[in-house]
């Protein structure tokens, strides 16, 4: 996490290109110009124009995030980097937030950038039925422009991590952009639309970039509907990257020497929920009984096909300020069984694991999980859900469930969204006052050692005695071509960072 | 393989009957357009038989379109929002009446991401016109040739060969021909493009790389079809005209394509408009596995956004198609049967 001070002063000035290119890739010197075809995921039916919709598809978001400039972006060394913001800071108290536009940047058509136009974006955004979740706390009204180039972003409440916010989705496009013409509106972006059709586009250098020098001459997203077909794709050599292709594409290509397997860690989280306001985990205990009888290697080996790291039940692993200094925890078939006696659990019962087969991993993970609950005594039954069936009459509600979360790099993230008692998704009901209090100091504190301490007590709670069984991390999986250098190593969106790759 | 309202027997016509015939043919041109009308009729009421089952199949499902399109952890008001904007918050009735009033225009209504769903179509149903009566094309060539060539020596050789590979073809499903095509094909010798990518057209950009999906929906449909081919020859075969033709010592492929055939075309017309409804079902499979931009994939896609006019849209499309096919087969089949009565 940024400590408050750097925010204070004007962090991450003039750092606007976020992810820097990644070693491995660093084979000699860049060489200018060239065509990438990159497959990403993406279902017709779930096409999404709009900058500032629901993003259905890695695909459209990909083109987006290509044509246009969030405020900032995911990075590596810290969260949360400049893009078409430079800098920005907080007033003493953490509520109003300025943020200072890049000072060169002109959308396509060769326009300034204004604070209006970021400022109209933001609303536009604010305005959508997911407005209130993707900038929460920040009404409409309180997102205002200072000067040609300042937006003042104010908050209802002390939000030390208001900057993460900004990363995904605050898409900048011309104010009074009209919604029929979305479609073709310029952007600041690396890239231009060429063309798009069906889920598919052409996208060429903006040479005019604000970030620094773009290599590619274009940019050809194919869509693709499954990880097979783009895998298929990419060993035929029609594609040069398939993009977040997955774990049995990468066992697949393992064996080509001409096509190279990226893995990028923290991607992906698929923990299992424990409800712990009633029924049988409602008991600390029965809860840490869970966490010490998973075998989290074989998990990892098995589900993952070894393509992921062992975890320790704190979400948001990617954060550079994750605990690294808490001991792991390890199977202890043992004490788990003395835990759940001791507690008083019922073992002569079976429980429902539900699970859904929404992303690749997720339903073998709770059967291996079950299959492992049984060497400590617990009957665990899998049960699948279609996915609609699962958010209507599991998610949020059942006592054990699996879940899944694409963005793991902020531990505040996962505290405000899923287990401060009053989070809107909060997943397994759990409401622990020492919890909220520790998650409200660090949101509320600027001084960086106070804070610090705070972000560790968050996480020590959670670690002991949240809802949330996290036995590993997926690592995100592209596979390239032997040609293609620069390609992002992040997890989670950090994969659409495109404006560094080059061909040799 | 016999259809129950075909002719069991076709007796030579004596000439005054004949001469009958053509007094009465203005009158029988009528009854051909009423009866192609009453099927026509019958085919459309079915039609919307089908979009209704739609409509209350989408909305028994789980869920609604709204939550399936909403971010995880959308809140109360917004998912409410989207319901309004969706026009969720109208009863079913309410929705497919407006949807049904409007179709008559060509307004397919507005899909769950909010696109207009003949514009969601555009590219998709051409594309997959395109492969399916590829593929219906190179099935009714591939199977009347193939069951010719074995009905011209019963059980022959090249008739039991036929016949068992004709029977494991269509055991055969869609996504083992394609892995058994693709592999070879494309990923060892790099023959043909392994999955489909289309150009600024939305078009597929090389017609090599319909040359799988066709042959993955081709070959067990083809199995078939032959079939149902050598099965019609067969009952041809027995009947008193074609029996004497052979005995007249005509050769074997003279019998068959002069003799038989003729009579067996309508059962083979319905065989292969009955292979016009599993090709489009075949689509969902062959398309995805391709990544062929057709309306298979657009479909299983929309079943699970909930998106009732986006279904209702592609089940309007590939209704009409396949309600052409099979008022094609139904008038081939009163032409030849009325040709020859």
């Amino acid at each position: 996490m940024l400590a408050a001070a750097a925010l204070l002063a004007a962090c991450s000035g003039g750092d606007t290109t976020s992810s820097d290119p990644a070693p491995s890739n660093a084979a000699g010197q860049p060489k200018q110009g060239g065509t990438l075809r990159i497959g990403a995921l993406g279902r017709a039916s779930a096409i999404t124009r709009d900058p500032h919709g629901t993003q259905g598809n890695e695909s459209d978001y990909l083109i987006l995030a290509l044509v246009y400039d969030t405020l900032t972006v995911p990075g590596a060394d810290k969260n949360t980097v400049g893009r078409l913001a430079e800098s920005w800071q907080a007033s003493s108290d953490l509520k109003t937030w300025r943020f200072s536009i890049v000072k060169d940047a002109v959308f396509h058509d060769g326009a300034p950038v204004t604070a209006e136009d970021v400022v109209w974006s933001l609303r536009r955004l604010r305005s959508t039925p997911s407005g209130a979740a993707r900038l929460p706390g920040i009404q409409a009204k309180n997102i205002t422009a200072d000067g040609p180039s300042t937006v003042v972003l104010t908050s209802d409440y002390p939000n030390a991590e208001l900057p993460l916010l900004t990363r995904l989705t605050t898409f900048v496009l011309k104010k009074g952009t009209a919604d029929d013409a979305l479609e073709s509106a310029p952007g600041t972006g690396p890239f231009e639309l060429d063309w798009y059709r069906g889920g598919n586009a052409r996208l060429i250098r903006n040479d005019r970039w604000h970030g620094g020098t773009v290599r590619l001459d274009a940019i050809e997203v194919t869509m693709f509907e499954t990880s097979a077909a783009m895998a298929n794709a990419v060993l035929a050599g029609q594609i040069d990257v398939a993009s977040n292709v997955g774990a049995v594409a990468a066992r697949t290509a393992e064996a080509r020497k001409d096509v190279r397997v990226i893995r990028r860690p923290n991607d992906m989280s698929m923990p299992i929920v424990m409800r712990t306001a009633d029924g049988p985990f409602a008991d600390p205990r029965v809860r840490e009984a869970m966490r010490l009888l998973v075998d989290r290697d074989a998990m990892v080996k098995q589900v993952l096909s070894g393509y992921g790291t062992v975890a320790n039940d704190i979400l948001g692993t990617g954060d550079p300020d994750y605990a690294k200094n808490i001991p792991q925890r390890s199977r202890n078939l043992d004490k788990a069984k003395a835990l759940l006696s001791a507690a008083g659990f019922d073992l002569s019962k079976t429980y429902d694991l539900v699970t859904t087969e929404d992303i690749p991993g997720l339903a073998e993970s709770a059967t291996l999980f079950a299959a492992q609950a049984k060497d400590a005594g617990v009957k665990i039954q899998v049960v699948k859900q279609e996915s609609g069936a699962f958010y209507e009459k599991t998610w949020l509600k059942g006592d054990l469930y699996t879940t899944y979360w694409g963005t793991n790099d902020s531990v505040v993230f996962f505290a405000s969204k899923t287990m401060v008692s009053e989070a809107g998704q909060n997943e397994a009901g759990w409401s622990d006052t020492d919890f909220d209090a520790a998650y409200r100091k660090v949101l509320q504190t600027s001084d960086p050692g106070a804070r610090s301490a705070a972000l560790q007590d968050v996480q020590r709670i959670e670690h002991q005695r949240s809802g949330y069984l996290l036995w590993g991390m997926a690592d995100g999986i592209d596979l390239a071509d032997g040609k293609v250098h620069g390609l992002p190593e992040l997890p989670g969106y950090g994969r659409v960072q495109l404006e560094n790759v080059w061909l040799d | 393989m016999r259809t129950a309202d075909e002719p069991t027997a076709e007796p030579r016509l004596p000439a005054p009957e004949a001469s009958r015939r053509a007094r009465w043919s203005a009158t029988s041109a009528g009854a051909a357009i009423r009866d192609v009308a009453r099927l026509l009729i019958v085919r459309v009421s079915l039609l919307v038989t089908l979009l209704a089952i739609v409509f209350a199949a989408v909305e028994l499902l789980p869920g609604d379109a709204a939550t399936a399109t909403a971010e995880r952890g959308e809140s109360a008001a917004g998912l409410a929002a989207r319901r309004h904007l969706l026009g969720l918050d109208q009863p079913l009735w309410t929705r497919f009446a407006t949807w049904m009033t409007a179709l008559p225009s060509g307004n397919l209504g507005v899909s769950a991401r909010g696109r207009p769903v003949t514009e969601v179509l555009a590219d998709p149903f051409p594309n997959t016109l395109v492969l399916a009566l590829s593929a219906l094309v190179l099935t009714v060539l591939a199977s009347l040739a193939l069951g010719c060539w074995a009905a011209a020596r019963p059980g022959g050789l090249t008739d039991r060969v036929i016949g068992h590979l004709a029977t494991s073809a269509f055991a055969l499903p869609e996504y083992i021909v394609a892995i058994a095509l693709v592999l070879p094909l494309a990923l060892w010798t790099g023959l043909l493009p392994a999955v489909t990518v289309t150009d600024a057209t939305g078009a597929p950009g090389s017609w090599t790389m319909l040359v799988m999906p066709v042959l993955a929906l081709t070959i067990p449909q083809t199995g078939w079809n032959t079939r149902i081919v050598r099965g019609a020859l067969a009952d041809q075969a027995a009947l008193p005209h074609v029996e004497a033709a052979g005995l007249d010592g005509l050769p074997a492929h003279v019998v068959v394509l002069r003799h038989a055939l003729p009579g067996a075309v309508p059962t083979i017309a319905a065989g292969i408009a009955t292979s016009a409804g599993m090709l489009f079902g075949g689509a969902v499979v062959v398309e995805t596995l391709f990544n062929y931009p057709g309306v298979g994939t657009l479909l299983a896609g929309a079943v699970s956004d909930r998106d009732t006019p986006l279904v209702a849209g592609v089940a309007v499309c590939a209704g009409a198609a396949i309600t052409i096919v099979l008022l094609a087969s139904d008038v081939i089949r009163d032409v030849v049967v009325g040709g020859r009565r």
